[in-house]
């Protein structure tokens, strides 16, 4: 009798462990948190952002994959005077300010239990972004374009929704470091960087 | 549980949707701001200047014809230019006295048209189904821009005829109907605060 419970226990946590993924897709919204001379340029943080990511197993909980997607920071600045000296001018005008970037990255991560249904993991991408830097003021459109390297250290977890689904979601938090600049007035902001939070669905397979 | 993945999936598409549009929404509204600009002669010595005199009309240019503004808000602009250059220490000159500074401004009003459409297929009856056509559209706004011009009297030279301009001032989005009176006096302090050069002797700030 002892024998034949300890079997079931057994069989329940087998069950309850779910199953080791293949690869999984994420889809998922983004908000991008501005940091450092980022900051200095848009202070606000903007939830408009998505973020579409594949991961593929390739030993144990160690797996390898992509990250593409669009984010946009925005805000409206009040009266503000810029000048340029050696020329005598001096404009000031209320100002919309605006990024929006494509990032793309590799990613590798380490999951610490892919089979069970709660899996957090660890992950660091490599790669890049292309970014247009706005400064509007009336029907005026300043704008730049730079392209960058990235590196983005992440945190996060697949969560199942059922031992053996299919479908989950995905939950990150992630810090990134870029080379890219703006430089449209006197202010230059380099090496921008940000927190990003996703929190989106995934689709697994096994 | 596959409705709730579905509705789940709807609503990170509509957010998708809204996310995806490369400019913030309310950037129309930049149009009516006041922009203030300025620019002096960075040869000049401002304080080689005591008197000025200001023009008591303002000049209103538009595409059909070239008038003279009055009314308040004229004589409210005008007072706020000569309060300005009181206060930097310059004096005003009356009567027939010789004034070393000049001061003129001008309105040019615009009205900007745009055209746009949309380049969609639809369906125009009795015509061919899916006959293409691209319904067009019009809007338009009218904005102002004030001028306003320092010239150096003191420097006239009637055999060339040069006048030097020492000070410029434009003040873009005037009169779109969203701006109050102290709104737009205060453009003209904005001009001289982002200006301190202009002053007649080195103790006025």
């Amino acid at each position: 009798m002892l024998v034949l419970s300890w079997g079931v226990i057994q069989a329940q946590e087998k069950a309850a462990s779910g199953y080791m993924p293949h690869s999984y897709y994420t889809f998922s919204w983004n908000t991008t948190f501005p940091l450092g001379d980022f900051d200095k340029w848009v202070s606000q943080p903007s939830p408009a952002g998505f973020d579409i990511g594949g991961r593929y197993l390739i030993h144990k909980g160690l797996t390898t994959g992509f990250n593409i997607g669009w984010q946009r920071v925005s805000k409206i600045y009040g009266s503000q005077t810029y000048t340029i000296p050696d020329k005598g001018i001096a404009i000031t005008a209320e100002n919309y300010r605006f990024t929006w970037m494509v990032p793309f990255q590799v990613v590798i991560a380490y999951h610490f239990m892919p089979s069970r249904m709660i899996s957090p993991y660890i992950g660091l991408g490599i790669g890049g972004d292309y970014m247009e830097h706005h400064l509007l003021i009336q029907e005026y459109d300043i704008y730049k374009t730079y392209w960058d390297f990235s590196l983005t250290p992440e945190i996060g977890a697949l969560i199942k929704f059922g031992a053996f689904s299919q479908w989950g979601a995905l939950i990150a938090f992630n810090y990134k470091w870029t080379t890219n600049k703006i430089d449209l007035y006197q202010t230059t902001s380099k090496d921008l960087q940000m927190l990003n939070l996703k929190v989106g669905l995934a689709f697994v397979l096994r | 549980m596959k409705t709730k993945i579905y509705l789940l999936i709807l609503c990170l598409g509509l957010l998708f949707t809204q996310a995806c549009t490369k400019y913030p929404p309310a950037t129309d509204r930049l149009l009516e701001d006041l922009v203030v600009f300025t620019q002096y002669d960075t040869k000049a010595d401002f304080t080689s200047y005591k008197t000025y005199t200001v023009s008591n009309t303002i000049k209103k240019i538009t595409s059909k014809d070239t008038t003279n503004m009055t009314g308040p808000l004229v004589t409210a602009v005008l007072n706020e230019i000569a309060a300005n250059m009181n206060a930097r220490g310059y004096t005003q000159a009356t009567g027939t006295q010789k004034a070393d500074l000049g001061i003129d401004v001008v309105y040019f009003q615009n009205t900007y048209i745009y055209t746009y459409y949309y380049d969609w297929w639809g369906y125009y009856y009795p015509y061919y189904p899916y006959y293409p056509y691209y319904p067009t559209y019009y809007s338009s706004y009218t904005a102002g821009t004030a001028c306003i011009e320092m010239q150096d009297l003191k420097n006239y030279d009637p055999v060339t005829q040069k006048m030097y301009i020492r000070w410029t001032a434009m003040i873009r989005g005037l009169l779109t109907g969203s701006h109050t009176q102290s709104e737009i006096t205060g453009t003209i302090d904005q001009a001289f605060i982002q200006t301190p050069q202009i002053r007649a002797n080195v103790t006025v700030k």
